[in-house]
């Protein structure tokens, strides 16, 4: 292993400065939120400064701000693993209680199992999880096109039985906001599809008028949503971009603390 | 006439349920035909890849699950046959957890068969499924292989013959993501903010609406949004190759065009039941005041 200077630093602040944080925090309840703040700020920065020095211990393909994005990957990965133990372990003492409903929990579970080990065979007999040599699918894609993408689409589509249950009871004229939203909801609904052409195929002499009509709903649509929708997004996207900087900013400072999950006594 | 508005305003729900599978049973079973006009966003989306050389790399991001498949399957299965039909060389992933990989391996096993001398590493890669998309594409800008070592056969990318040469994502000329929630827009802030490289965005029809902000500050090339995106985007397909005009007039496969047939109809109960709800919620406004 080449022991360049971005690897050896990284090393030091993930690992030899929680190690000692660890075993500091043993000791001192007080202590133990130092570290991991340390731990937080220099994760933080470095991304930062990478942006603004262009040194190849930072930025380069080895550099340290690189390496930090390639462990993000790794730990979105564990963030499944968390996941996964978070159900078995929900679920399970719900099937251990019998409280309300544990038949789906344990419908969950045995789900998650099977299709788990379909999973891990796959990977184990190098095999994987799509098709096998001769052109079969695998268990673990048989398990996905034939149970679990028709149960993910009868659920989504039963989004369009609730909208249109919603929007027959929600969308009333009560005051001016609510009718300047009915309206242009209206106008929407009707512009992006063939509205107009579909009431008057029965009436031939109306067609013409028809698509002319069609075209203009059309073009009003395009201009709802390309300018005052266009405005609103434009404004809530940087509202939240702003948002999220100041949180980040906060939580690299060591304002914002939440995430450590720390008791009483134990802030520093 | 009050007692109808009255009895339309407490409306079992069990019966507009009714009104919504009918009109939507019926266009699947009888086609209509209606007509799909185009728009701005999606003829621009178009338009660029039309602009592509033979050759050129693409990236084709699966980042929708089955849940939104009906909408965001046209769209992809229709820009594999541009590129195809263009000789493009397009790079599979897929970023969405919930089913993304096997959605993008079901779809090339669905399109590539229609082109009989495409080669597998040579024309097309599909280099799989990978979780973190923000942080995948933030290493794309540095090296494909660092988040994408092999493809999903296992196969280093090294050994295939169309990724020598495509070393990160500055050599791929678009990125087209069929997407369904926010890793449609990490593209836009990763991929093209970042690196610069083209994006065209499929998403959903309900998520369109935010990215009409990204299109008006030129961060998006084109959309194709929602189903009706999709059937915009096969017509201007069949406008412009005769082997695709055929291809979507007489499959008896699920196509967006006939997907708006259903749609139309169902936005017409929509818009009917509306309309009734405030013409009787109108009409006895009035009443209900003096009740109270």
């Amino acid at each position: 292993m080449k022991l360049d200077f971005a690897r050896v630093a990284l090393m030091i602040f993930f690992f030899i400065i929680p190690v000692i944080g660890i075993w500091l925090g043993q000791n001192s309840p007080a202590m133990r939120g130092r570290i991991p703040l340390l731990v937080a700020f220099i994760a933080g920065m470095i991304p930062l400064i990478a942006l603004y020095v262009p040194k190849s211990f930072l930025s380069g393909q080895e550099g340290m701000s690189t390496r930090l994005d390639q462990w993000l990957i790794i730990v979105a990965g564990f963030a499944l693993l968390l996941g996964i133990v978070n159900v078995l372990q929900n679920s399970s003492r719900k099937i251990a209680r019998r409280d309300s409903g544990w038949i789906f929990s344990a419908v969950l579970v045995t789900g998650l199992l099977i299709t788990g080990s379909f999973g891990v065979w796959g990977a184990l007999s190098g095999n994987g999880i799509g098709f096998m040599p001769d052109g079969s699918p695998t268990p673990f894609k048989w398990v996905e096109d034939r149970i679990f993408q028709p149960l993910q689409s009868t659920i989504f589509s039963l989004l369009a039985f609730f909208m249109a249950s919603a929007a027959f009871r929600a969308f009333r004229a009560r005051n001016t906001e609510a009718t300047i939203l009915l309206v242009a909801a209206g106008v929407v609904m009707a512009g992006r599809v063939p509205l107009l052409e579909f009431l008057a195929a029965p009436f031939p002499g109306l067609h013409a008028a028809a698509a002319t009509g069609s075209r203009f709903l059309g073009g009003l649509t395009e201009w709802i949503m390309n300018t005052p929708n266009g405005a609103a997004q434009s404004g809530i996207i940087i509202g939240a971009a702003l948002g999220a900087a100041s949180m980040a900013i906060r939580v690299i400072l060591g304002i914002e603390r939440g995430y450590l999950g720390l008791g009483a006594g134990e802030q520093g | 006439m009050n007692r109808f508005f009255e009895w339309l305003l407490n409306l079992d729900r069990r019966w507009i349920y009714v009104f919504v599978a009918i009109s939507l049973i019926t266009p699947i079973v009888v086609p209509i035909g209606l007509p799909v006009t185009t728009t701005d966003s999606t003829r621009r989306a178009f338009e660029h890849i039309e602009r592509l050389q033979a050759g050129d790399v693409v990236w084709l991001s699966f980042d929708y699950g089955p849940s939104s498949a009906p909408e965001n399957d046209p769209m992809a299965d229709a820009f594999l046959r541009q590129c195809f039909i263009r000789k493009l060389k397009v790079i599979v992933t897929a970023l969405y957890p919930l089913g993304g990989l096997g959605l993008a391996n079901n779809t090339l096993a669905r399109i590539t068969p229609e082109f009989p001398g495409l080669r597998y590493g040579e024309d097309y890669v599909n280099l799989g499924y990978k979780d973190g998309a923000a942080a995948v594409m933030r290493s794309l800008g540095e090296s494909i292989a660092k988040p994408f070592p092999a493809d999903v056969n296992g196969r280093p990318i090294a050994d295939l013959p169309m990724m020598r040469g495509v070393h990160d994502i500055h050599q791929v000329k678009l990125v087209f993501t069929a997407a369904t929630g926010l890793i449609g827009e990490y593209w836009i802030t990763q991929a093209h903010a970042q690196f610069g490289t083209p994006v065209i965005i499929g998403p959903t029809a309900v998520s369109a609406a935010k990215y009409y902000a990204y299109l008006n500050a030129g961060q998006l090339i084109g959309m194709i949004g929602g189903m009706k995106g999709a059937a915009e985007y096969e017509k201007l397909l069949m406008a412009a190759y005769p082997q695709l005009d055929r291809y979507y007039r007489e499959t008896h496969r699920f196509t967006a065009t006939k997907g708006m047939d259903g749609q139309t109809v169902l936005h017409a109960i929509i818009l009917i039941f509306i309309v009734l709800g405030n013409v009787a919620y109108l009409s006895t406004r009035g009443r209900r005041r003096e009740i109270a």
